[in-house]
C-alpha cells in the first residue's frame, strides 16, 4: 500500500470503527441474550431510589440560566487566567497589564451583576 | 519567547474603540449606584459626549499615513477614521432622539446607552479589521449588542419577535460568513487580508472550487447584514420592531460598518481572484436590491416599514459603488470625470478611488437622512398604538406642516435627501456614486440605479404630501416637546442642507481616506 496524506489516521479509523461497532454490538447482545421479566414497579422511571413525583417537563426560573451564564463567563475567564498564570516570568510586565484589562473589566461586569441583584437566589 | 513588542503607541489608535468602552462600562456601573437619582438625563449627557469624544478622536487621525495596529490584525487609515466618524455621528444623533422616547415609555436604563456604545466601538473596530478573525469577533461584538437592544422593550410582542428573528437569522448568516472565511483560510493558509492575495491566486489555479466557496460564503454573509437582496427578508420585521431609535442606529451604523469590512475583504481578495467575478455578483446584488427596495416600499403605509426598506433600496446604490471597485482596467469608456479631482495615482487607481469616495459620501450622507427620519418618526409615534401597528402609519403626519412647521421642514429635507433630489446631501452623494460607476463603465447598472430611485421619489413625497396638503386629523393630541430629539433634527437638517450645498468640508477627508486604496 502505497502511503497518503491520510495513512497516519489509519489507527484512528479503526479506533472508530471498534468503538463504533462496539456501541452497537453490545445493546443488541444484552437485548437478545438477557431475561426479560416486566412488572409494574420496574417500568417506573428512577429517581435515585426515591418515589418519582412528577414529569420532568417544568418550567424552571429564569435564574436558573443566568447563574449558569454567569458561570461560563467566570469559567472561562480562569482558562484564560491558568496560562498566564504558568507564564508570568516570561510575560512580564505587558502580560501582567494585559490581564489586568482583562480581569478589570470582567470586575465591571460582576460589580455590575452583584448589584443589579443577579446573585440573589432568594429575592 | 517571542513577545509582542507592543507600545502605549499601538494603542491609540484604538482610543475611539477604548473612550466608548470605558464610557459603556461607566452607564453601567452609573446604573447600579446611582440607580436611586431621578434624572437619568445625565446618562444621555455622557452617551453624547462619548460619542463625540470618539468621533474627534477619529477625525485627529484623519491625515495620518495608514498604520498597522496590533501587529496587522487591524489597520488604521483614513478610511477607517472616516468611518468610525460616520458610526459616531450615527450613534450621538440616534442617542439624543433616544431621551424623550425612553422617558415616554419609561425605559430610561443606563443598559440601554451602554449597548448602544458597545455596539459603536464594535463598528468602530470592524472598520478597522483587517484579519478574518478579528472582523469575525466584532461583527458579533455588534450584533449581540444590537440583538438586545431590538427587544430592549421586551414586554410588547413585537420587540421580542424582532430580537428572535434577528438574532436566529443573524446568528445563521454570522456562522455562513465564518464558514466561508474558514474556506479562505483552508485555501491561502492565512487570515491576514494584506497576506491573503499571492496565495490566492495560487490557489485560484489548484483549488478554484474551494476560492469560490468561500468567496460565494463570505459575500452573503454581508448581504445578511447590510440587508442586500435577496437577504433582506429579516430587516422590515426587525426594523420596525426594534425601539426606533436603536432602528435608527442599526440602519447607519452596522450598514457603515458591515460595507467598511466587504469593501476591505474584498477589495484584498480582488487583487488575488478575477475581479471581473467579484464585479459580476456584486452587479447582480446590487442590481436585484436596487430593484426589490424601491419597489417593496410603495406599498407600505407603514412609515417605518417604508424607512426599512427604502435603507434595502439604499444598500443597493452602495453595491453600485461597491462593484465600481472592481473594474479591471480603463477602457475607452473611462472617462474619468469625477476622478479628476482627485490626485495622483493610475487611471484605474483614480477609478477606484472615485467610487469609494462615493461610498464613502453615500454612508455619511444616509446616515443624517435616516437618522433624521427615524427621530422625527420617534416623536409622532404613540405606545398605545404600537401592538395594533399603526403607531407609524402615514395618517400620523397628517398635517405636520399645521401643528409643528418646523418637524414638518425637517422631515421634508430628510425625505428628499433620501430621495436624492438637490439641494441636499442625498443628492450629492447619488450623484458621486453615480459618476464613479459610469466612470468604471457601469453604464447599464447606473440607468437601473437612477430609474429605480425616481420610484423612489414616489414613496418618499407621499410623506411629503401628507404632512403639507392633508389637514390635522380629528382628534389629534398635543405632541410633546423635547429639547434633545430637536436638537439631533436641528443637527442632521443642518448636515442634509449645508453638506448638499457645500459639500466642500468633508471632500477633503474624502480624498484622503478614498485614496488608501487608489494604487
Amino acid at each position: 500500500m502505497t502511503p497518503t496524506p491520510l495513512t497516519p489516521y489509519l489507527p484512528l479509523a479503526v479506533v472508530l470503527l471498534l468503538a463504533g461497532g462496539m456501541a452497537m454490538l453490545i445493546p443488541q447482545i444484552t437485548t437478545r441474550l438477557g431475561p426479560r421479566r416486566p412488572s409494574a414497579i420496574k417500568a417506573t422511571s428512577f429517581e435515585a431510589g426515591s418515589e418519582s413525583s412528577g414529569p420532568a417537563r417544568q418550567r424552571f426560573a429564569v435564574k436558573f440560566y443566568v447563574v449558569a451564564l454567569l458561570f461560563i463567563v467566570f469559567d472561562v475567564e480562569a482558562v484564560f487566567l491558568y496560562p498566564w498564570a504558568v507564564n508570568f516570568q516570561a510575560l512580564g510586565w505587558f502580560g501582567y497589564v494585559e490581564m489586568l484589562v482583562f480581569a478589570v473589566t470582567l470586575v465591571v461586569g460582576l460589580i455590575y451583576i452583584w448589584k443589579k441583584g443577579a446573585l440573589d437566589w432568594e429575592s | 519567547m517571542n513577545l509582542p513588542n507592543l507600545s502605549l503607541a499601538d494603542f491609540l489608535p484604538l482610543l475611539p474603540a477604548i473612550i466608548m468602552v470605558v464610557g459603556a462600562s461607566i452607564l453601567l456601573l452609573s446604573e447600579v449606584f446611582l440607580s436611586t437619582t431621578a434624572s437619568r438625563a445625565y446618562q444621555a449627557v455622557l452617551t453624547v459626549v462619548t460619542a463625540v469624544a470618539a468621533g474627534a478622536m477619529a477625525l485627529t487621525t484623519m491625515f495620518e499615513p495608514p498604520q498597522e495596529v496590533m501587529l496587522g490584525f487591524g489597520v488604521m487609515d483614513p478610511f477607517s477614521s472616516f468611518l468610525t466618524f460616520v458610526v459616531c455621528v450615527g450613534l450621538g444623533l440616534a442617542t439624543l432622539s433616544s431621551v424623550s422616547f425612553l422617558r415616554k415609555r419609561g425605559a430610561e436604563r443606563g443598559e440601554f446607552y451602554a449597548l448602544m456604545l458597545f455596539a459603536s466601538a464594535g463598528m468602530s473596530l470592524l472598520a478597522m479589521s483587517n484579519e478574518l478573525i478579528t472582523l469575525f469577533v466584532n461583527i458579533e461584538v455588534l450584533s449581540l449588542s444590537t440583538y438586545a437592544l431590538t427587544s430592549y422593550l421586551r414586554r410588547g410582542t413585537r420587540p421580542s419577535e424582532a430580537g428572535f428573528k434577528y438574532f436566529i437569522l443573524g446568528a445563521f448568516s454570522s456562522a455562513v460568513l465564518l464558514y466561508g472565511a474558514a474556506l479562505l483560510y483552508g485555501a491561502t493558509g492565512t487570515t491576514h487580508l494584506t497576506a491573503m492575495a499571492g496565495p490566492l491566486s495560487t490557489a485560484m489555479s489548484s483549488q478554484p472550487g474551494l476560492v469560490y466557496a468561500g468567496i460565494i460564503l463570505v459575500i452573503t454573509g454581508f448581504a445578511f447584514k447590510v440587508a442586500a437582496v435577496p437577504f433582506h427578508m429579516w430587516t422590515p420585521d426587525v426594523y420596525e420592531g426594534a425601539p426606533t431609535p436603536v432602528t435608527a442606529l442599526m440602519s447607519v451604523g452596522v450598514k457603515a460598518a458591515a460595507f467598511a469590512a466587504m469593501v476591505r475583504v474584498f477589495f484584498m481578495v480582488g487583487k488575488g481572484v478575477d475581479p471581473q467575478m467579484l464585479l459580476g455578483l456584486f452587479s447582480v446584488l446590487a442590481f436585484l436590491t436596487m430593484v426589490a427596495g424601491n419597489l417593496l416600499a410603495i406599498p407600505q403605509r407603514n412609515v417605518k416599514r417604508m424607512l426599512a426598506y427604502s435603507s434595502i433600496a439604499h444598500a443597493g446604490y452602495l453595491l453600485v459603488g461597491v462593484a465600481a471597485l472592481f473594474v479591471t482596467g480603463p477602457g475607452e469608456q473611462f472617462r474619468l470625470l469625477g476622478a479628476s479631482a482627485l490626485t495622483g495615482g493610475t487611471p484605474l487607481g483614480l477609478a477606484r478611488a472615485e467610487a469609494l469616495r462615493g461610498i464613502l459620501y453615500y454612508l455619511l450622507a444616509y446616515t443624517f437622512s435616516a437618522v433624521g427620519a427615524f427621530a422625527i418618526v420617534s416623536v409622532l409615534e404613540r405606545r398605545e398604538d404600537e401592538e395594533k401597528g399603526t403607531a407609524w402609519d402615514l395618517e400620523r403626519f397628517s398635517g405636520l406642516a399645521q401643528r409643528k412647521p418646523g418637524w414638518a421642514f425637517a422631515m421634508a429635507a430628510f425625505m428628499l435627501s433620501l430621495g436624492g433630489i438637490p439641494p441636499t446631501i442625498g443628492f450629492m452623494s447619488k450623484l458621486l456614486i453615480f459618476q464613479a460607476a459610469v466612470d468604471a463603465g457601469l453604464i447599464g447598472l447606473t440607468i437601473v440605479g437612477v430609474l429605480s430611485s425616481a420610484v423612489g421619489i414616489y414613496y418618499y413625497l407621499r410623506v411629503v404630501v401628507y404632512m403639507f396638503m392633508r389637514p390635522v386629523p380629528e382628534g389629534a393630541q398635543a405632541l410633546e416637546k423635547s429639547w434633545s430629539t430637536e436638537l439631533a433634527l436641528v443637527l442632521s437638517t443642518a448636515a442634509v442642507v449645508i453638506l448638499g450645498i457645500i459639500p466642500g468640508p468633508i471632500m477633503g477627508w474624502l480624498e484622503q481616506a478614498s485614496s488608501i486604496f487608489g494604487q
